[in-house]
């Protein structure tokens, strides 16, 4: 696949002013493609530096080391109105829909705003191209007089990726577009994204915690903890035999209802708290809340190698020999199935 | 000393219901006074009369008169424009120019921003007697150097409110999603934080005028401000000393006008204040 | 029967006429089940959670029926709501840095509530926190207790506020959204929690949430709430087995989504639910529903028996095929 969008190498590191100056690393070097027309998905709990990532990628923030390359140019170095070419292929749509509108613009307003930006004057031709945007998000008949709080999330966010959609880019990065919305407005989302992504054809970058949304969206799924990716591949691949131990946590803690309602299903549950950027463990960033961890974990950081069938990366030192087998099961008992083999 | 500077505020409970349409209605009169001062005062606030010297309050002087038998009530209108209107003067020129410097600060950011909050802090920090003094000094004694040495230490309150509200609102998600777009930092601050930092000033500045009263009286009461025979309302205070054992009316009417307005502009800041909300 | 409420409404008063937002709701919860309230932003859940502790917001009116181990607690004088708060039923929340005090330590606020109630003081009131921050699974619970909350882990700071709903030992519990905002590793350790103190309190649990995942993991019985109403009632079991409700189904297909054959559409229900104020006639919700016929439109679906369940529905998912059984 062409890749549109490369991350390579990318380091983020915050100054935290509060109880004495020192540096976190939220983002510690992570590399990521994203192919044309494809939708890579990404996972993690909070702190895990998933959307401070999605900041680098749109350069809403800039890397403190790494390269960024859009369409095989780089844009690491790109700012203010360098950027602008750049910004019309990639938009944002954010999790909070109301809050990242404008509530003081209507909603002709935010969405002529795209095209002032971007100087394109399309005059008496502006008003179709709005309802045009509306329509196709599913908003037809909006009174685009009103104001953002006059809607629900579910039609903000809509608005929202009409916003988006408006300059025709050819990749949106999603941080969690659906975690704000109540669960029957979540699936209108997920199809909206779908739908949009099967007429025009554009890649995906979608970030979330709901490994859920992920798995249903994604062609390929990065897993990260601790500013690292530490698991990725196909979605298929991951989701359905996890490899690291901690998607397998992930993933055993976000079963199905059947698999919930299952007396005999056991989860992983993970012991000890979600993990600290300021405060990073030697060797192996999840060793603290690993079942398996012993003394090379502790003590080594494993880097993340391609696994030797090529299907996946993987940052665990015990995989797949020891993993694979487990990561079999919980895919299977995840949705339900007769487990093949115990654990 | 601690009335001339623009101090912590107190903390201050909700205004009942009733007060502010009655703050309001205080606010609408003393529009007028300063307006059409010549329609409402029954008489000249500076033409002398000494057969009514010092007369106490009757229904031909409401407030009584004044040593050279002029006036007060008629004094005390005619003053609101000066009182009132230097003091207006100063809490607009201080949040104009506070209001532009504090928001280029915050987008600046970094050392920029730096070296503009030092400079506030420089100013901030300013005794406001000693500068009004060396103000006098220098332009001379009035109106004019009051209002610039009050201006002078104003300003910095409303670049620091200003800068706050930037830093706080550029953080916000639809600011992000407007720089995702590319749009530029003169609009974004223009379109997507300005209006929301308006509502903050609005409230500042109402209840800063009422202060800023308060402290243009309290210069002139010092000698540092108006001049005889101004009828500015902090000058009748200090013109009344002499005779406060004989005739109080002299002292406590300019003195009542100057609290009733504070309240007045301090309860309305209030109401606009628990009506912002978010 | 611990919990009996019977044609509960609550409304927000307005110029003009009172906004209604729960409309005489009925329900029964029983002695040591969980028992799930589901449902979306403005279906009344969390209404309905907060007057059953007597906390509903000031400017509602409320009218029906709360009974609590035989005793009304409806309109009762405030006095003796917060007597019961915390002594016999506990109330955890969303956010727990909102409910916990940041100037106070954590063991102090939990043994705070020893003794609002007379239960304990002093020394013994202080050691029986660092006990039930124990009891809570908090590693190192004599330092926990003195730190503040802002120098703990999100974590510990939800399992510190179940420590501090239930040291007064009370029998019912009531959980408003406590899972929602955590990571779902964290929301596995809570889950797993409740259902352990659960079992050594003997308590009852009112759960509040709009995730079905957690419905499914924990629920004996749940009520699911649709804007204002009940749509569905009874076992858990029954009603994700096969929801008859078609509101049930289409918020059981969006937990499903694990289930859909990837990248295709989701069978999703279209509209949003109504907000305040514009409840439409008949169902409230028919205009989202895929099976709504011209009665629906105007007539309020009865609360009937269907099995283990009960529901507030013209025409059931799958009644067609009921019938014919039955035949």
């Amino acid at each position: 696949m062409e890749p549109l969008l490369t991350l390579d190498g990318i380091v983020k590191t915050f100054t935290q002013k509060r109880g004495g100056k020192r540096d976190v690393q939220a983002v510690a070097g992570v590399s990521l493609t994203v192919g044309r027309g494809e939708t890579v998905g990404l996972v993690g709990e909070s702190g895990c530096g998933k959307s401070t990532l999605a900041r680098l990628a749109l350069k809403l923030i800039e890397p403190t080391a790494g390269r960024i390359v859009f369409d095989g140019e780089d844009i690491t170095a790109r700012h203010g109105r360098a950027m602008l070419p750049v910004r019309r292929r990639m938009q944002a749509v954010f999790q909070d829909p109301l809050a990242s509108l404008n509530s003081r613009m209507t909603i002709a307003e935010i969405l002529r705003e795209p095209f002032d930006t971007h100087g394109i004057k399309l005059g008496a031709a502006l008003q179709p191209r709005i309802r045009e945007l509306l329509s196709f998000v599913g908003m037809e008949n909006t009174d685009t007089t009103k104001l953002p709080p006059q809607f629900s999330g579910g039609q903000l966010q809509r608005i929202a990726i009409a916003r988006a959609l408006a300059l025709e880019p050819d990749i949106i990065v999603a941080d969690e577009p659906t975690s704000a919305l109540d669960p029957s407005i979540q699936a209108q989302i997920v199809n909206l994204l779908l739908f949009i992504q099967r007429q025009r054809q554009i890649s995906y970058v979608i970030i979330s915690h709901d490994l859920d949304v992920i798995g249903h969206v994604a062609d390929r799924i990065a897993v990260m903890y601790l500013g690292t990716i530490i698991e990725q591949g196909p979605a298929a691949a991951i989701m359905g035999s996890p490899w690291h131990p901690y998607t397998q946590a992930l993933l055993s803690a976000a079963p199905t209802l059947a698999a919930r309602r299952n007396p005999e299903w056991k989860r992983i549950v993970l012991t000890g708290d979600p993990p600290n950027p300021a405060n990073v463990p030697t060797g192996c960033r999840f060793h603290p809340r690993c079942h398996l961890a012993r003394d090379v974990c502790r003590q080594v950081e494993p880097p993340l190698r391609p696994s030797e069938d090529g299907g996946r990366l993987i940052a665990c030192h015990l995989a797949p020999e020891e993993t694979a087998e487990k990561g079999r099961w919980i895919g299977q008992a995840r949705l339900g199935m007769p487990a093949a083999a115990t654990a | 000393m601690s009335a001339v500077l623009p101090t912590a505020r107190p903390r201050r409970s909700r205004p009942r219901g009733v007060l502010a349409p009655v703050a309001l209605l205080v606010i609408v009169i003393l529009i007028a006074f300063a307006l059409v001062p010549g329609l409402i005062a029954p008489d000249s606030p500076v033409a002398l009369n000494m057969a009514d010297r010092l007369k106490p309050p009757s229904f031909a002087h409401l407030f009584g008169t004044d040593e050279g038998g002029r006036d007060i009530f008629s004094r005390v209108v005619f003053g609101t424009r000066y009182s009132l209107g230097v003091a207006i003067a100063i809490v607009f020129a201080s949040a104009l120019f506070g209001v532009v410097y504090g928001a280029v600060s915050g987008m600046a950011r970094g050392s920029a921003d730096n070296v503009m909050m030092r400079i506030v802090d420089l100013f901030f920090g300013f005794p406001a007697l000693v500068l009004a003094l060396a103000v006098a000094a220098s332009i001379g004694r009035g109106l004019g150097s009051v209002a610039l040495s009050l201006t002078i230490i104003w300003w910095p309150g409303y670049a620091r409110l200003v800068r706050g509200e930037v830093l706080r609102l550029r953080e916000r998600p639809h600011v992000e999603a407007a720089r995702a777009l590319g749009v530029s930092n003169l609009t974004i601050l223009r379109r997507h934080i300005l209006p929301f930092v308006a509502q903050e000033v609005n409230v500042r500045v109402t209840t800063d005028i009422g202060y800023a009263l308060v402290a243009v009286t309290a210069l002139s009461f010092l000698g540092l401000g108006a001049n005889s025979p101004t009828p500015e309302w902090g000058l009748l205070i200090r013109d009344s000393r002499p005779y406060f054992g004989s005739a109080w009316w002299y002292l406590v009417f300019p003195g009542t006008m100057i609290m009733l307005t504070a309240t007045a502009f301090s309860l309305i800041g209030d109401s606009l204040a628990a009506r912002r909300g978010g | 029967m611990i919990l009996s409420v019977r044609d509960l409404s609550i409304g927000f008063r307005r110029i003009g006429g009172d906004l209604p937002a729960v409309d005489k709701i009925s329900f029964d919860v029983r002695e040591g089940e969980t028992f799930v309230i589901i449902g979306e932003s403005g279906s009344g859940k969390s209404l309905t959670g907060m007057s059953i502790a007597g906390l509903q917001p000031a400017t509602s009116v409320t009218s029906g029926s709360i009974r609590f181990k035989e005793r009304e607690l409806l309109n009762r004088p405030d006095a003796e709501l917060r007597r019961m708060r915390g002594r016999e039923i506990g109330l955890i929340y969303q956010d727990p840095l909102g409910s916990l005090n940041p100037v106070w330590p954590v063991g102090d606020q939990i043994a705070e509530a020893l003794r609002a109630h007379g239960l304990a003081s002093g020394a013994a009131a202080a050691r029986r926190a660092v006990e039930m921050l124990d009891r809570v699974r908090i590693p190192d619970p004599a330092r926990v207790a003195t730190a503040y909350p802002h120098e703990i882990s999100g974590g510990m700071r939800q399992r510190a506020m179940i420590a501090m709903a239930l040291i007064a030992g009370p029998s019912l519990l009531i959980a408003d959204e406590p899972t929602t905002a955590l990571d779902v590793t964290i929301k596995a350790q809570m889950l797993e929690l409740l259902a352990e103190l659960q079992r050594e309190m003997a308590l009852t649990i009112i759960l509040i949430t709009h995730d079905m995942g957690v419905v499914a993991e924990v629920a004996d019985r749940i009520l699911v709430m649709y804007a204002g109403r009940v749509a569905e009632i009874g076992d858990a079991d029954a009603i994700m087995r096969t929801p008859s409700h078609p509101y049930t189904a289409a918020l059981m297909t969006s937990a499903m989504i694990s289930e859909a054959e990837p990248k295709q559409q989701l069978n999703a229900i279209v509209g949003v639910a109504p907000g305040l104020g514009s409840f439409p006639d008949g169902c409230h919700f028919h205009p989202r529903c895929p099976l709504a016929q011209d009665d629906c439109r105007s007539f309020v679906p009865p609360l009937r028996r269907l099995g283990d369940v009960a529901l507030a529905c013209h025409h059931p998912v799958g009644s067609d095929t009921a019938l014919m059984a039955e035949a």
